[in-house]
């Protein structure tokens, strides 16, 4: 308990650092800039600017590729509440009450209550983030091979979890992220694997280049197929942002029930923040006393959703830190940060030296909170105006970022290349109602599910009795049958809460709700 | 049943047949572990097969153009291209050079006003220039010929 007090203390020493704070502001404005403009999703953030913190400190760069996150959540509902055209579909919810306030006159009451709300949720999101993870670690820690194999079988289950609209294609991509990962080097016996004569594939595919090509040059792609639109010009506000003293004492216990919904969404693997939103949405208006007020500009609607979303942000890093498994898009490219960092996600994260990263990085997590609200307040106007940026001028910078980025890896051309493959294929793939999520968590799972059962079959011998001969293996695999069940409940619990929700539901966003979970 | 998904299919049996050629090429130990993923692959795509082959006899069949509503192929495939292009050019001639070209080229073509190409071009090779070759000391491909 000591020790864990004084880690958390030497967090928040660490992340107060001129460099941490400086990375949390620019983390959180890019952010901000990426969630508000409607064409560009969080996971694209978050991949495209993964090659930036190469060479920071692990836990700066792990602090900037949140504060992204974070920010990206909140910035949807920028765009959400001054032109109806929520800027991630984690803010989706948000539209339907802020939108209605905006054409009140109360654009920026809206703002204010959502960049309240925002930070709250947020906020309390860093407690279960205390929390639970090293109770979660403490248990994998116990983990040998055979679990390892089980717990990465578990993470790819979770594919079925995020492929809502058909389970089957959501596994076949996950079969194809599983043989891709079969690239490079075998594990056990030294062979070359389906290199196609490339030496610079001996490690295998570059995950971080593989994730740039599916999310973000794939979204690229995406606007390139529609023909341009001009978007709506963002209203211009002047009225008083900050909720008054009564507002918000009205505004806490919404705020409160959001947190433990989007906190329990997060944590569990396959749901995210779009899914999160409408349930602090449907929450508030079930409890709120000015029912009628829902559909006409209400703020506990605003504060619902928005609370929810960001507080998925802490819960579903949880499984990803301890166990090594990322339950939706944006936390399997934050697990990408971490795997470029040298680090490798699970237990060991909480262990020695590494510990202190962990630590500083969660106190960082905290922080960007804070500035997520001051620039959130600070800069609505502005981020308003860059809402309306013209997807004819994102297509090209985007592409140019993308090449750019894949190159700084390894500086090889061979990586761009690569990324440009993994951009079509990402475009076919979201085209195909495939899942390129499914893809990347198979990617990133493959090689440790690998190691796990060929290090278990060479310990035993061969026999396959070593993957079911401890207790911890057995409810592993009840986790998995149940992540294979995972999709019939998250289908009916997205269909009740879309339904329930109601109202006129806007539908440009950066990505598709049923398929991402940013 | 969308007809475009019979292309999924088709795709997914030829990335088996591809993988499997190569497996049979490894050393017997070697084998197994990819042989174990193409069947699973295989497996699954004959499960959607068989989905797909029950759902037509249901519903009937579509063309899948749906996935397609609003799809300008004069618009799409020449900025496809031109990302290629600018790829192939890089190699030659460098980052700053081709990407120079590739902005002016594809904005152009998408109808943005001069003074906006301008000002984009340069905030971009800005960002670039300060986040990767000043802060990540990255040296951008220089191209074949200037080597």
């Amino acid at each position: 308990m000591t020790g864990t007090l004084a880690l958390m203390g030497a967090g928040f020493i660490n992340a107060l650092s001129l460099m941490n704070i400086i990375a949390m502001a620019a983390g959180v404005t890019i952010g901000i800039v990426i969630g508000c403009l409607p064409g560009l999703s969080a996971a694209m953030g978050v991949a495209l600017l993964l090659p930036l913190t190469f060479t920071m400190e692990p836990s700066t760069g792990l602090i900037v590729l949140g504060a992204i996150y974070c920010g990206a959540i909140f910035g949807g509902s920028i765009s959400a509440i001054l032109i109806h055209t929520p800027g991630t579909p984690a803010s989706a919810a948000t539209a339907i009450e802020g939108y209605q306030l905006t054409l009140q006159g109360k654009a920026g009451k809206a703002l204010g209550v959502s960049s309240v709300s925002s930070f709250f949720g947020g906020l309390l999101s860093c407690i279960s983030l205390y929390f639970f993870a090293p109770i979660l670690a403490k248990l994998a820690m116990k983990f040998g091979s055979p679990e390892y194999f089980w717990l990465s079988f578990f993470g790819l289950t979770i594919i079925a979890g995020v492929s809502s609209k058909s389970m089957v294609k959501g596994l076949i991509s996950g079969a194809l992220g599983l043989l891709i990962s079969t690239i490079g080097m075998d594990p056990m016996m030294g062979v070359k694997r389906f290199m196609f004569g490339q030496s610079s594939l001996y490690e295998g595919i570059n995950v971080t280049c593989a994730l740039i090509g599916l999310f973000s040059m794939s979204q690229a792609l995406i606007l390139a197929e529609k023909k341009i639109k001009e978007r709506k010009h963002a209203t211009k506000f002047s009225d008083k942002m900050l909720p008054t003293g009564s507002e918000m004492k009205m505004l806490a216990p919404t705020i409160g029930r959001s947190w433990i919904i989007g906190n329990l969404i997060g944590l569990l693997p396959g749901a995210g923040a779009s899914i999160a939103c409408f349930l602090g949405y449907n929450t508030a208006r079930q409890f709120s006393n000015h029912k009628e007020d829902f559909g006409h500009g209400a703020i506990e609607g605003v504060a619902g959703s928005e609370a929810a979303n960001n507080a998925v942000t802490g819960g579903s890093l949880i499984p990803m830190l301890t166990l090594g498994i990322p339950g939706e898009s944006v936390t399997a490219v934050l697990m990408g940060g971490l795997i470029i960092q040298g680090l490798t996600p699970g237990p060991d994260l909480f262990i020695g030296e590494t510990a202190k990263m962990t630590y500083t990085f969660f106190a960082g997590f905290v922080l960007i909170q804070f500035l997520m609200l001051g620039i959130g307040l600070l800069g609505c106007r502005g981020f308003a105006q860059i809402s309306r940026l013209s997807d004819a001028i994102l297509i090209p910078a985007v592409s140019v970022l993308c090449v750019v980025g894949s190159f700084a890896i390894h500086k090889n051309f061979v990586d761009v290349v690569i990324m440009m493959i993994f951009g079509v294929l990402g475009y076919l793939i979201r085209k195909f109602d495939l899942n390129n999520a499914a893809v990347v968590l198979a990617l990133i799972l493959g090689p440790i599910g690998e190691k796990g059962l060929r290090r278990s079959l060479a310990l035993s011998d061969g026999h396959i009795g070593i993957l079911f001969s401890t207790p911890v293996c057995w409810v592993l695999i009840i986790l998995c049958i149940l992540g294979i069940l995972s999709p019939i409940f998250m289908n009916k619990m997205e269909a009740n809460a879309l339904e329930k929700a109601g109202g006129d539901m806007p539908n440009e966003t950066g990505d598709d709700p049923v398929l991402s979970s940013d | 049943m969308k007809k475009t998904d019979i292309g999924v299919v088709g795709f997914m049996y030829a990335v088996c047949i591809l993988f499997l050629s190569m497996t049979l090429k490894l050393k017997k130990g070697a084998q197994t572990y990819p042989i174990f993923i193409i069947s699973l692959l295989a497996a699954l795509t004959t499960l959607y097969l068989i989905q797909m082959i029950v759902g037509a006899k249901k519903n009937g069949v579509t063309s899948g153009s749906e996935d397609f509503e609003g799809f300008l192929p004069s618009q799409f495939f020449p900025l496809l291209g031109m990302i290629i292009v600018y790829l192939v050019v890089m190699y030659f001639v460098g980052f700053y050079i081709s990407t120079i070209a590739f902005m002016v080229l594809s904005l152009l073509y998408l109808k943005i006003s001069k003074l906006k190409i301008l000002i984009t071009t340069i905030v971009l090779l800005l960002i670039v220039y300060c986040a990767f070759t000043m802060f990540l000391g990255v040296n951008l491909p220089t191209g074949l010929i200037f080597k």
